[in-house]
């Protein structure tokens, strides 16, 4: 009679445009955002941020769909995708990312899975190394 | 072993008729019992501990809302005690809600016997089934999980906790909200603008009017002043004001559809 466990049962969180969240808020399935949140927004799973939304908060969602304003950094595990409304003030970390003319992004944008980050870090250090060794060279031959 | 509740309402000469036809019927389903009623001299917390001490195994509830909420208060203490509801008279949304439509189904869905262990609710020592509204008197803050607070930009906003469907959201809501048996109840922070488009008869039931729904296990209401909290039924409750989920809690029997 009640729907059972074994089916899809998606938990959804909604906050109205009349509501405002602060605190720790980790929410345990979707998340719609048309409100003000304040402090930190934690899903897993999906996340939809309206036109007239403002968080001014630390985001991470599994995907993310963004068309209202936020301040705070955003990281996103799979797909990120900002609306021509969407108004950015951090720095994003997202597998990837779509970005629809007119959108708004101030800060750092990392994109690309895990793997690919860190094998550009990597990639980075010789170079450090090899800098280091050179510019101490100089300094010899100065001497 | 069934023991039946008549609320001291069906004492009424009206209800005659209707309460002999339903005795005939369960006698016929073969799960006729003991009727026993209910009056403001019996207690009716002595009265359920002494049936169950007598074996009874079934308790039905045969009234309306207000009937439902004194019983199930009695009665969640008893772990293997079944729990059902002939809905007699008006305001009986729970019944609905459970898939008992009206009262000459209600006895073919007792002896269908389909049983669900559904979540209750409970605000400070009270327990309900179906939902609390707090009224929109002055402005309040809801403390959830102890991480984080709900408040509204204006003053004016109705709370509804919700474990059932409220009968104002029928079809407003898909399935994903209100459901008894996923140990979380919902808080429901409406605008007054809202509500009056419900009262005067402009809410339609499939449009998503600019409602906020926060599922979760516990909650605690924070307000300066003093709030009227009326549980299902009538009964009125003061600050400070916790409620949460106990997940499982109550063994009921239900029809087989329950609405949308």
């Amino acid at each position: 009679m009640f729907k059972k466990d074994e089916q899809t049962q998606e938990v959804e969180t909604i906050i109205g445009p009349s509501v405002h969240v602060e605190g720790d808020f980790t929410a345990a399935g979707n998340v719609i955002v048309e409100g003000t949140v304040s402090g930190n927004l934690k899903t897993e799973n999906f996340l939809k941020v309206g036109n007239n939304a403002k968080i001014t908060a630390h985001v991470t969602a599994g995907n993310a769909s963004i068309s209202g304003e936020i301040h705070g950094n955003i990281t996103v595990k799979e797909k990120l995708e900002l609306a021509s409304t969407a108004k950015i003030f951090g720095d994003i970390k997202t597998k990837s990312i779509q970005v629809e003319l007119g959108a708004i992004m101030n800060g750092k944008c990392a994109v690309g899975d895990d793997h690919a980050l860190k094998q550009e870090d990597k990639s980075s250090k010789p170079i450090k190394i090899k800098e280091w060794k050179m510019a101490e060279e100089s300094i010899k031959n100065r001497l | 072993m069934y023991l039946y509740l008549y609320d001291h309402f069906l004492n009424d000469n009206s209800y005659y008729k209707l309460l002999s036809k339903i005795e005939m019927r369960l006698t016929d389903l073969g799960i006729g019992g003991k009727i026993s009623r209910l009056s403001p001299l019996k207690n009716l917390k002595d009265l359920i501990n002494d049936e169950i001490r007598f074996g009874v195994k079934t308790i039905v509830a045969v009234g309306n809302d207000e009937t439902v909420s004194m019983v199930i208060n009695n009665i969640v203490k008893y772990e293997d005690i079944t729990f059902g509801v002939i809905p007699i008279g008006k305001q009986n949304f729970i019944a609905r809600d459970l898939g008992i439509n009206d009262t000459e189904t209600a006895c073919d869905v007792l002896s269908a016997r389909k049983i669900e262990k559904i979540d209750l609710g409970r605000v400070n020592n009270t327990y309900f089934i179906s939902g609390i509204d707090i009224a929109a008197e002055n402005k309040i803050t809801l403390e959830c999980e102890d991480q984080y607070q709900i408040s509204s930009e204006t003053e004016t906003c109705a709370i509804h906790i919700c474990n059932l469907r409220p009968a104002f959201l029928e079809g407003a809501y898909e399935e994903k909200f209100f459901n008894p048996q996923d140990g979380m109840l919902e808080a429901l922070v409406m605008p007054i603008a809202e509500l009056s488009k419900k009262f005067f008869g402009f809410f339609k039931s499939n449009e998503r009017i600019s409602q906020s729904v926060f599922p979760f296990k516990k909650i605690s209401v924070l307000t300066k002043k003093s709030v009227t909290v009326t549980t299902d039924g009538k009964k009125v409750l003061k600050p400070p004001i916790d409620i949460e989920v106990v997940p499982q809690k109550l063994r009921v029997v239900v029809g087989r559809q329950r609405p949308v």
